[in-house]
């Protein structure tokens, strides 16, 4: 139950007004709220409580019940920038709620390892991208990674191939799913490493919330248990009881405030619940509001003092959009799995994390062992739990299928980088608008030839791991150009030259000095996947650079 | 929402079909055969028992109304060719199995089929409150049970370690 909450009139001049409430806007609220600074966070979507989620799959995937409409919110695609794009041809879907994507993730939970943050260093550069090291190394990120664990409530336990931590995972691993049973009997067989997978769900009780109940509705749903660590329910309520910090819903910034003559920002612009333009004033502005809506909403910013954009003198707003690569292959045996239990994924390997110049390109990546599946999705066949290419989808095969599938079948998933691509962008579209008469986000990307063949790589070893692990039946789901996705990385990279880089490394924008933003959009390299648990470590440390400027007047 | 949870209720507790909100008997006479060879009922329910005319005729008369002229186009397309391969015979509904299946095959690839077996699928396996999934009926197809609680171990494989 929410308390009496703090309220700031929209002409008081806060300390912070901070965009978006996710994954990183309710840490960089509660790390600046608890310093001592008032804060209003504007998130654009709207404030359900736990006991309000629902396990309706047909609302929530169908009818965006927690993520963009693309109805209200349309987006243009094309994979590259000299094609038209087209409306509906490709989707970046992101969670619109208080708490954001870490209200509806799976909640896997991978750091980065060392490699990620140097990889360019070791690797030499990829012509034709712009692979680059980041500007800080894991171990100034360390400590963060474990204040996040810690604070928010992450179960695991480490693997053979995991970078050196400070402390140990605060709760044990969730328990084993029969998926996770077999995969470690054909990982084993094979010569990996199989590990549990580190998931930001409680594995038993923490902090005065329940664990996991073992619903089987973790991918794309809010927990009514609060059993996984989602900001809406950890750091907000920590953040809102400091008094200094109200969280605004419904509230869709459609830009940042500028003064022509300094070049600061002095606020936002938003559109609040009934489509009213309202103005917060603020004396510094922090976005969050993840690597599609972060670029969309600098790009909308544009001024006559800025005409490209605010905090774009390098023209990289909006590009080197990553995703991480998403492969799959699936998997039917003899006896029951009921993988539509519990957690998605209870196991994983690391062995092909680093790259392998002997592959002949460059990629790295992990396999779990997951079902993303729910009893609609999966005999709608897809994203969510195909049965194969070849597999029947309708009438009495289809059915009987289904029938002898659903409980008996699970897939692996192989998880890769992406590499950087300056015409894979989100900017804006010039004509179409949505529904507040904003222009509607366009987004272009094409998968660079060696993100595609390091799934391929890892399909074949996922398919190895299934027949060694005794699968009836085995198929491939064809590794597609990507069109669609929920990883939203790169878009505004943090860097120490002001030319190639949009933030320096203490996620203050190079153009505009009490202007910073921390997010998917920070991210110099994709990592191997599962990006929350990196965007979460950065937002720990941001909020604590970010409440230090402030407090010795650096802002 | 709310809406068409009462309908679900009701038309599941009526012993006949409810009066149809947006389609013709015979619309809904075909739509009722085509999800019925779409998830055919054998030892346990299929579409038809799930309530899948009900489901589309509500959606058709609220969320998907839009959609409505591409449906009842295609339905039209579909007649017409079963008219022109057997001109004796009548509409979808009344053709022997055999050349329903191989009808639905010659369309099978075409935005019309692919939107029928959508709501057909929808209508079988989605939450009950959306108008269909009579009885949990699609759910018994899977062997899905939607208690949302559950205990290690989750399956066989994990049971015996």
């Amino acid at each position: 139950m929410p308390q009496a909450s703090t309220r700031f009139r929209t002409d008081e001049q806060v300390d912070f007004v901070v965009v978006g409430s996710g994954a990183a806007g309710g840490i960089v609220a509660k790390e600046l709220a608890t310093r001592g600074l008032k804060v209003v966070v504007l998130e654009q979507g709207p404030r359900i409580e736990p006991q309000q989620f629902e396990h309706d799959e047909f609302k929530y995937f169908f009818r965006s019940a927690i993520t963009n409409n693309p109805a209200l919110q349309p987006q243009t695609f094309a994979p590259t920038p000299n094609q038209d794009a087209k409306r509906g041809a490709g989707m970046l879907l992101y969670a619109r709620l208080v708490g954001g994507g870490s209200v509806h993730f799976t909640a896997n939970y991978w750091r980065f390892h060392e490699v990620d943050f140097a990889e360019a260093t070791k690797l030499g550069p990829i012509s034709g991208t712009g692979f680059a090291d980041w500007p800080i190394t894991y171990a100034e990120l360390e400590p963060y990674y474990t204040k996040a664990e810690w604070e928010l409530g992450v179960s695991g336990t480490p693997g053979p191939f995991d970078p050196p931590r400070s402390r140990p995972y605060p709760l044990p691993p969730l328990p084993v799913k029969a998926s996770g049973v077999l995969f470690e009997r054909g990982a084993k067989q094979l010569g990996f490493h199989p590990q549990p997978t580190p998931l930001a769900i409680l594995s038993q009780p923490y902090q005065g919330r329940n664990g996991c109940q073992h619903c089987g509705f973790c991918l794309g749903f809010g927990c009514e248990h609060r059993a996984k660590s989602s900001t809406l329910y950890t750091v907000i309520p920590v953040a809102e009881a400091t008094g200094r910090c109200e969280i605004r819903p419904n509230s869709y910034v459609r830009a940042v405030d500028v003064d022509p003559r300094s070049g600061r920002a002095t606020g936002v612009i938003y559109f609040d619940a009934n489509k009213v333009e309202q103005r917060q004033r603020a004396r510094a502005v922090v976005l969050c509001a993840n690597g599609a809506e972060t670029p969309r909403l600098l790009l909308m910013s544009q001024s006559s003092r800025y005409p490209q954009g605010l905090a774009n003198s390098s023209g990289l707003v909006g590009k080197y959009l990553m995703f991480n690569g998403y492969c799959s292959v699936g998997g039917t045996f003899e006896r029951l799995l009921n993988e539509w239990k519990s957690v998605a994924a209870s196991r994983m390997i690391l062995d092909f994390y680093e790259a392998d110049p002997a592959r002949g390109f460059y990629g790295g990546g992990g396999i779990d062992a997951r079902f993303p599946g729910y009893p609609f999705g999966f005999a709608l066949g897809g994203i969510f739990g195909s049965l194969g290419p070849d597999a029947p989808t309708w009438g009495p095969a289809y059915k009987q299928l289904l029938r002898d599938s659903f409980s008996r079948t699970m897939y692996l998933a192989g998880h890769t980088t992406s590499l950087p691509l300056a015409t894979n962008a989100v900017s804006l579209d010039p004509t179409l608008k949505d529904a507040w008469g904003l222009p509607a986000l366009r987004f272009t990307y094409q998968d660079h030839p060696d993100d595609l063949a390091m799934q391929r790589f890892l399909q074949s070893k996922s398919q190895q791991i299934l027949d060694a692990a005794g699968a009836r039946r085995t198929w491939l789901e064809p590794v597609q150009p990507s069109t669609f996705s929920v990883h939203l990385l790169g878009t505004c990279r943090m860097g120490t030259d002001r030319r190639t880089s949009v933030i320096d490394p203490t996620h203050r924008t190079h153009d505009v000095p009490n202007l910073f933003l921390c997010d998917g959009s920070s991210f110099v390299t994709s990592g191997r996947g599962q990006p929350t648990c990196t965007i979460q470590a950065l937002a720990y440390r941001a909020g604590e650079r970010i409440a230090d400027f402030a407090r010795r007047g650096e802002i | 929402m709310r809406a068409s949870l009462l309908h679900a209720v009701r038309a599941a507790a009526s012993p006949a079909p409810p009066p149809w909100q947006v389609l013709t008997p015979e619309e809904a006479a075909d739509l009722d055969a085509i999800a019925a060879q779409i998830i055919p009922t054998d030892d346990l329910p299929g579409a038809r028992e799930a309530g899948a005319v009900q489901f589309i005729d509500h959606a058709l008369a609220t969320w998907a109304a839009d959609q409505r002229p591409a449906l009842m186009g295609g339905l039209r397309d579909l007649n017409r060719e079963a008219s022109r391969r057997w001109p004796e015979s009548g509409r979808f509904a009344t053709l022997p199995a055999e050349r329903q299946v191989s009808l639905l095959q010659a369309v099978e690839g075409t935005p019309f089929f692919q939107g029928i077996r959508f709501a057909t699928v929808a209508a079988t396996f989605a939450d009950p409150s959306w108008g269909g999934n009579r009885a949990k009926a699609g759910w018994r197809i899977l062997g899905f049970e939607d208690r949302f609680l559950w205990q290690a171990p989750f399956g066989d494989y994990d049971a015996e370690g």
